[in-house]
């Protein structure tokens, strides 16, 4: 069944993650990135950085968070058997730093049908404490041969 | 910190050194973990069968993980990397062997910046296969 396209723009709830150390820690060494500065505070510094940064798709852990809000999302009606993910996108504003409280509304930005598939949109700006951006993240999701005939 | 590539440095054409992992089912376990992403498509042989593939495929967020890496260890400082924007357009299977790379298709002088295409592929049955394609970053240069 076709999703819903009515539902452009909804927007969902604010969800929050704490960027602890050990946590990007975990990140960069499941990624295998070994730069010490997502390791080290001293590091990080020594090569002028605030504090430990964490590795830039560290984002995923958020965006993770917030695409499952929206797929849960009953009046959706997704299919998650059928569904893919096509394309990622991030735009940083600065490095994700460990000592961050990171949040972010998710909404949908955009649904559209191509050919038998159709794609699924959403945004989530990520931003600071300060309600500055620290990330934007665009996420599309492809609901394969749900589009109506 | 600012990136160790100058802008001067680099033309359109140039190519990134390419960086090569083999992907292991222990590191997409660990990658389950750390990103929150627990799909058993991702760790369970099973369930992958019951979906059509041989075996377990990697997120494709790992997949851009190692992008993004072979960006930022080019650029010599994360916070150098802008924007990336990626196409998952194939999967990786446990086993395979994944390369990143990209090259310069844009200069910007007023901002010192450069735009990549980026990718990523592995080697099936003597076929290189773009597993991430059709995508692109936008980098800060000295």
């Amino acid at each position: 069944m076709p999703l819903d396209p009515t539902l452009k723009g909804r927007e969902y709830g604010e969800i929050s993650l704490e960027v602890e150390s050990d946590h990007v820690v975990r990140f960069a060494e499941a990624i295998g990135d070994t730069n010490p500065i997502y390791r080290d505070a001293d590091a990080a510094r020594a090569a002028g950085h605030p504090g430990q940064l964490a590795p830039p798709t560290f984002a995923t852990v958020l965006q993770i968070m917030t695409s499952a809000r929206v797929i849960a999302d009953q009046d959706l009606g997704l299919n998650y058997a059928l569904v893919v993910h096509g394309e990622q996108e991030y735009e940083w504003s600065r490095p994700i730093r460990v000592g961050d409280r990171l949040s972010a509304a998710p909404r949908i930005a955009d649904i559209r049908a191509r050919g038998p598939n159709e794609y699924l949109v959403l945004e989530a700006d990520v931003r600071d404490k300060a309600g500055k951006r620290v990330v934007l993240a665009r996420t599309t999701l492809l609901s394969r041969g749900t589009a109506a005939s | 910190m600012t990136a160790r590539v100058r802008f001067e440095d680099v033309a359109v054409g140039d190519r990134l050194p390419a960086r090569s992992k083999t992907i292991r089912r222990e590191e997409v376990k660990a990658y389950a973990d750390a990103s929150g992403d627990q799909n058993p498509l991702h760790q369970d042989d099973a369930f992958a069968r019951s979906v059509g593939f041989p075996g377990i495929i990697a997120h494709g967020m790992f997949s851009m993980a190692h992008v993004t890496t072979t960006l930022t260890e080019w650029l010599g400082d994360p916070a150098a990397l802008m924007r990336i924007r990626v196409q998952f357009r194939a999967v990786v299977f446990m086993g395979e062997t994944l390369t990143a790379s990209g090259e310069i298709v844009a200069r910007d002088e007023g901002e010192r910046r450069a735009t990549l295409s980026v990718w990523a592929e592995v080697e099936r049955e003597g076929l290189r296969v773009r597993v991430i394609k059709n995508s692109e970053a936008e980098v800060q240069l000295a």
